[in-house]
């Protein structure tokens, strides 16, 4: 457990250097930010910040000023907001006891990248493993709300976890794609410069990046050969770091096929399931309660994303606070994406804009290109509605990066929240109070490219927390896609339609998805039978009609799969009806 | 007075029509087709209506329907009222009747496709 | 090979079907490709009447108008593939290689000719910029329609239309038939769009309102649909601030606009026209690329079936006709008051038979002049009581008197007579 002097250094055998803070000097700057409203306070190791703000953003600024930069003695956030409209957490319609009495090894809190992969790296060993996640799909928040960029690390220095864990989780991308069947591919990102003069500065600056921090393949790359990579990119470019590691995958196709290979080899994943509370007892979990019964855990990870604060104070080891920041990106048809095919982004160094980011550009792995995110701070963790600025916003200054882009391009677009600390850095750690806790949290960007070496890790813990475990001698790491036949050739289409004639009857014409992949997509290991649940496996809806056509057909497809009427399919969610039933009533069966 | 749109051509034509007694008086028409339009829309407003009926079939569950010519407007609702009251089955060809005499009002319903008595068309290969 | 055909039609909807039988009459052997599982494309939802009034002087269903083109379809045994998607067509030195999946498996079919009669697709929430969560209950017209017209299911028991369309006030009509309270129809242009007759039959007769220059820019609810928020909008369509409302619904039709599908096309490097977002096409409606005809609404937006099929008569004819020549063509320029025309070229190495024109005019134009200028000389004005942007225009002209050549400027444009 960790413990701090009383200069606030963390007297922990991890500790590293930075880990200490000058309560004096933050409650001197909390005072000057927040007019004396809201004082500070060194309490168990967290900067402990208590009193009035007018808003979230005066909050948030209070907070930003209090925290110290990836250091582990965190700010917890206890300011009151005035006024603010707290919405409590959504809550699954269902209430049953389908988990009642389970005594898993580990139960894991949460759907998303990280739960999912820490699900399928403990499933190597002989435990019993029970993910719960709210949602009624994995992957429903940031792990499915983001770009899928799997990020080379030029941003980030030596010292914090997101700088550790990226280069091990960006090397581990390829294999672990291939194990896992999702689509991955090396596409290489630029940071577009138009300021000449900057040349020598940022050359420096890519070899402190290349010898000290580690990003080995950064390179300095001229106007020229931007130009000859990425012909549509702005001519008035100068220079770019050419980052060769940068890939791109499918987020939410990611988390369901983790997920999936974590249930092929025993664990179980429970959707539509709500952590509402925890009984502990001398520093331990001794139970779970959810919407579907309390369960009895040995061990509890927690990676429940923006709520990860929330599971961490039922556990009484609340020693973090998470703001949510919300992104969005829109998405444009794959005409567009003939125009560039890596990531790229332009660097303006007159504008200093800190989080209000303007995100970037990044040609999909299914061959579209998303433009975004922005970035603004949130009290809703759960508001994932779009705005017209956000988009605006973005496009204007990504049309700089590439003039060709067009808002009449735009088939769609998104919002997620992240779930940042104030340090701005992963929580990945055992419990401070907590004995059978680890916490897996403050999981923002890059956390989709840190998830392979996060989950590793956390598997470590894990055993030792357990006292050992034995390996499970079935385990199969590989799992098998779902064919994809638009990618086949005419001789491998036909051979699959041999076999299954569902194969050939194409549903969705944009995205020429047949009826057989999504009767797969159905019978998988997670089944999600919603139009949502099929589209986010197999794409029926992604293209540029966005289901006008194909969502009468699918919806048929879930009806006939499960042997109910169209009334009974959803959207994603319980109250999600698609149609209210016949409009018509017939003879009466009496006549 | 009373002021509707000439719905007989795509021209639209904004007609005035007053009722004096006996008589009824129509302008701002361009040809007599409106002139009627307007009488017969002040009198006895007249239309046709489209819907479905359902049939024993799951893959096909209804067939669309028309009633075989105009019914007073008032009546639009009791007509559709029996239209869902019924069910269809094969071979139903289209222009078969599937109510006739809706309520009396000498106007059947009629199917306006044939799609329960049709084969698999034309899959000539 | 067996597989080889004169003309291959891609679609069975009402241009493909008249493309088939035109070009099967005229001697060719036709194979006409449908992914969906039956003929007759969109008509088969289209289930209200008013179709075939210019073709058959009768007020029709669509599915009544659909069939009689798929009757004589059959019994001129035109070859078809139904439930068959065209994967990929490859452009040949002696013509086209149509690659198709179905549940039998691939094949590939030669064909000297194409006509492309792919259609059109509707414009989405996300397209016309409306933001806001994402739930069930927000549906394009085609699509609330199919629930309704071909599975008889309601999308809708409260619900809000956006756009005054004909596909708009045809649903309004349809929904309330079938039991959903219209809220409204709300359209972002200070005019209606769609025909006089339908905002008389469609709204007035249901007492559904109609609120101009106003449009839905906000969507609530996380589940199903739980309300919109309606904007007023300025000249420019742009919202106006401090006039949103919410109103509550469960549904929101959207029947903002058709896109011309053209993936094939453009694949095959066919030139689009980014007014009609169809071919650039020539009177006999070949598109850019020799041997590639295009008709229906794949070529431009119709409002009238019967014009559809009609293209598909003329693209029909032509590819049964088609033989590899080199094109003389010259381009029909769009000028004052011209907001697009079809064919976009003639050809003057062709026979110089009158042509058919199509057109729609930028603005609402009353008591106009259509002119056709040659080099700056008047050479045809034909007289309009109005024009107006959703109606499309036809017109005949006899090109041959123009004395036109290669190097001609040839200018459709309009102009405003006065009363």
């Amino acid at each position: 457990m960790l413990s701090l002097n009383k200069v606030g250094q963390l007297t922990d055998s991890n500790k590293k250097a930075g880990d200490f803070v000058n309560i004096a000097k933050i409650q001197k700057k909390v005072a000057a930010v927040s007019g004396g409203k809201v004082k500070a306070e060194l309490s168990d190791g967290c900067v402990v910040l208590s009193g009035k703000a007018d808003s979230w953003e005066e909050a948030i600024k209070v907070c930003g000023a209090a925290a110290t930069p990836y250091s582990k003695i965190h700010v917890v956030n206890d300011i009151a907001v005035n006024n603010l409209d707290e919405k409590p957490m959504r809550m699954p319609a269902v209430h049953d006891s389908a988990i009642d009495g389970e005594r898993p090894d580990v139960l894991i809190i949460g759907g998303g990248i990280s739960g999912a992969s820490i699900a399928r790296e403990l499933s190597k060993y002989k435990l019993n493993i029970l993910l719960v996640e709210k949602e009624p799909d994995l992957a429903m928040q940031a792990s499915g709300r983001n770009d899928g960029e799997v990020h080379p690390g030029i941003d980030l220095s030596k010292g914090s976890l997101k700088h550790y864990y990226i280069r091990k989780g960006n090397k581990m991308y390829g294999d672990v794609c291939r194990e896992l069947g999702v689509e991955f591919k090396r596409v290489g990102q630029y940071v577009c410069f138009n300021e000449a003069w900057a040349k020598p500065i940022i050359a420096l600056y890519v070899l402190k990046r290349k010898y000290i921090d580690k990003i080995e393949d950064s390179e300095i790359i001229s106007g020229k050969e931007l130009h000859r990579r990425e012909p549509n990119f702005n001519g008035s470019f100068k220079f770019a770091i050419s980052n060769p590691s940068t890939g791109c995958v499918c987020p939410y196709g990611l988390t369901i096929a983790y997920a999936e290979n974590a249930v092929m080899n025993g664990a179980k994943v429970m959707l539509n399931t709500a952590v509402t509370g925890m009984c502990v007892e001398n520093s331990r979990i001794i139970s779970v309660t959810t919407n579907r019964g309390t369960v009895f855990p040995r061990i509890v990870i927690n990676a429940a994303g923006v709520f990860s604060e929330e599971i961490a104070k039922m556990a009484c080891d609340r020693f973090f606070s998470i703001h949510p920041r919300r992104g969005t990106n829109s998405i444009l048809d794959k005409k567009a994406g003939k125009y560039m095919h890596s990531v790229a982004s332009i660097k303006e160094l007159a504008a200093s804009d800190g989080h209000t980011k303007g995100g970037g550009i990044l040609h999909t792995v299914h061959g579209n290109l998303l433009i975004g995110p922005d970035a603004v701070e949130t009290s809703e963790k759960e508001n994932v509605a779009t705005n017209p600025e956000s988009i605006e916003k973005v496009f204007s200054r990504q049309k700089n990066t590439m003039p060709v882009l067009s808002e009449r391009d735009i088939i769609t677009y998104f919002t997620g929240v992240r779930a940042p600390t104030f340090e701005e850095d992963f929580i990945i750690e055992k419990g401070r109070k907590c004995e059978n806790i680890i916490h897996c949290a403050g999981i923002q960007s890059p956390g989709l490219t840190t998830a392979p070496a996060v989950a590793l890790d956390v598997e470590k813990m894990a055993v030792e927390m357990l006292g050992g475990a034995e390996k499970n001698p079935g385990f199969n790491p590989v799992r098998k896609p779902i064919p994809a036949l638009r990618n086949m050739t005419d001789e491998e289409r036909a051979r699959l339609i041999a076999e299954n004639p569902d194969y050939g009857e194409i549903v969705c014409r944009c995205e020429e998805i047949s009826k057989g992949e999504i009767l797969d997509a159905l019978n998988s290991p997670v089944c999600v039978p919603t139009v949502d649940g099929v589209k986010k496996r197999v794409r029926p809806g992604m293209g540029r009609c966005q289901g006008g056509f194909c969502s009468p057909l699918v919806t048929k497809i879930i009806a006939e799969f499960l042997n109910k009427p169209l009334e009974a399919v959803r959207k994603n969610y319980d109250g999600s009806v698609i149609v209210y039933g016949s409009t018509k009533k017939g003879e009466a069966a009496d006549e | 007075m009373k002021q509707i749109v000439c719905t007989v051509c795509p021209n639209g034509c904004a007609l005035k029509v007053e009722r004096d007694g006996e008589e009824i008086k129509v302008s701002g028409n361009k040809c007599k087709r409106g002139e009627n339009f307007a009488v017969s829309e002040l009198i006895k407003p007249m239309r046709t209506i489209c819907s479905t009926v359902k049939t024993n079939r799951a893959d096909i569950p209804v067939v669309p329907v028309r009633v075989s010519s105009e019914i007073p407007k008032e009546k639009i609702f009791a007509v559709m009222n029996e239209i869902n009251s019924v069910t269809v089955s094969a071979p139903l060809k289209r222009g078969d009747t599937v109510i006739e005499n809706v309520l009396g009002l000498g106007v059947d319903v009629i199917a306006t496709s044939g799609i329960l008595s049709a084969g698999k068309g034309g899959e000539t290969i | 090979m067996n597989n080889y055909y004169d003309v291959i039609v891609i679609g069975g909807g009402p241009a493909g079907l008249a493309a088939a039988i035109q070009a099967k009459k005229d001697g060719a052997e036709v194979l006409l490709i449908e992914r969906e599982s039956r003929l007759g494309g969109i008509l088969k939802q289209c289930i209200h009447d008013g179709f075939g009034l210019v073709r058959f002087e009768e007020k029709l269903s669509g599915p009544e108008y659909a069939e009689r083109f798929i009757d004589e379809f059959n019994s001129l045994s035109i070859k078809s593939l139904t439930l068959t998607f065209v994967t990929k067509i490859e452009k040949k030195a002696d013509g086209f290689d149509v690659h198709i999946v179905n549940r039998k498996g691939t094949a590939e079919y030669r064909c000297n000719a194409l006509v492309l009669a792919t259609g059109c697709r509707e414009r989405t929430a996300k397209q016309v910029f409306i933001h806001g969560t994402r739930p069930s209950g927000v549906f394009t017209a085609g699509t609330a329609q199919h629930f309704t017209n071909l599975l008889g299911e309601l999308p809708a028991k409260k619900c809000v239309i956006l756009g005054s369309g004909d596909i708009g006030l045809i649903m309004a009509r349809r929904l309330t038939l079938e039991g959903c309270r219209v809220l409204g129809v709300y359209e972002a242009k200070p005019t209606p769009s769609g025909l006089t007759r339908n905002i008389h039959q469609c709204l007035n007769d249901y007492e559904i309102p109609l609120y101009l220059s106003h449009t839905v820019t906000r969507v609530f609810g996380d589940e199903r649909l739980e309300a919109v928020e309606i904007s007023q909008v300025d000249e420019q369509m742009r919202p106006v601030e401090g006039t949103q409302k919410r109103v509550e619904c469960d549904a929101l039709i959207l029947s903002v606009g058709l896109i011309p599908e053209n993936e094939l096309a453009e694949n095959l490097g066919v030139s689009i026209d980014p007014r009609t977002k169809g071919p650039i096409c020539d009177e006999k409606l070949m598109t850019s690329v020799d041997g590639v005809f295009s008709c229906g609404n794949a070529l431009h937006v119709n409002d009238l079936v019967d014009y559809v099929s009609e293209s598909g008569e003329t693209a029909g004819a032509a590819a049964a006709a088609y033989k590899k020549t080199q094109r003389n063509t010259v381009g029909l320029e769009r000028g004052e008051g011209i907001m697009s025309l079809v064919p976009q070229m003639i050809d003057l190495s062709g026979s110089a038979e009158p042509v058919t024109v199509y057109f729609r005019s930028a603005a609402v134009l009353n008591n106009c002049l259509l002119k056709i200028t040659v080099d700056g000389v008047e050479k045809f004005r034909k007289k309009y009581a109005f024009l107006r942007p959703p109606e499309m225009e036809r017109l005949v002209v006899d090109f041959s008197s123009f004395g036109i050549n290669k190097k001609s400027k040839i200018i459709f444009e309009t102009e405003v007579t006065g009363q």
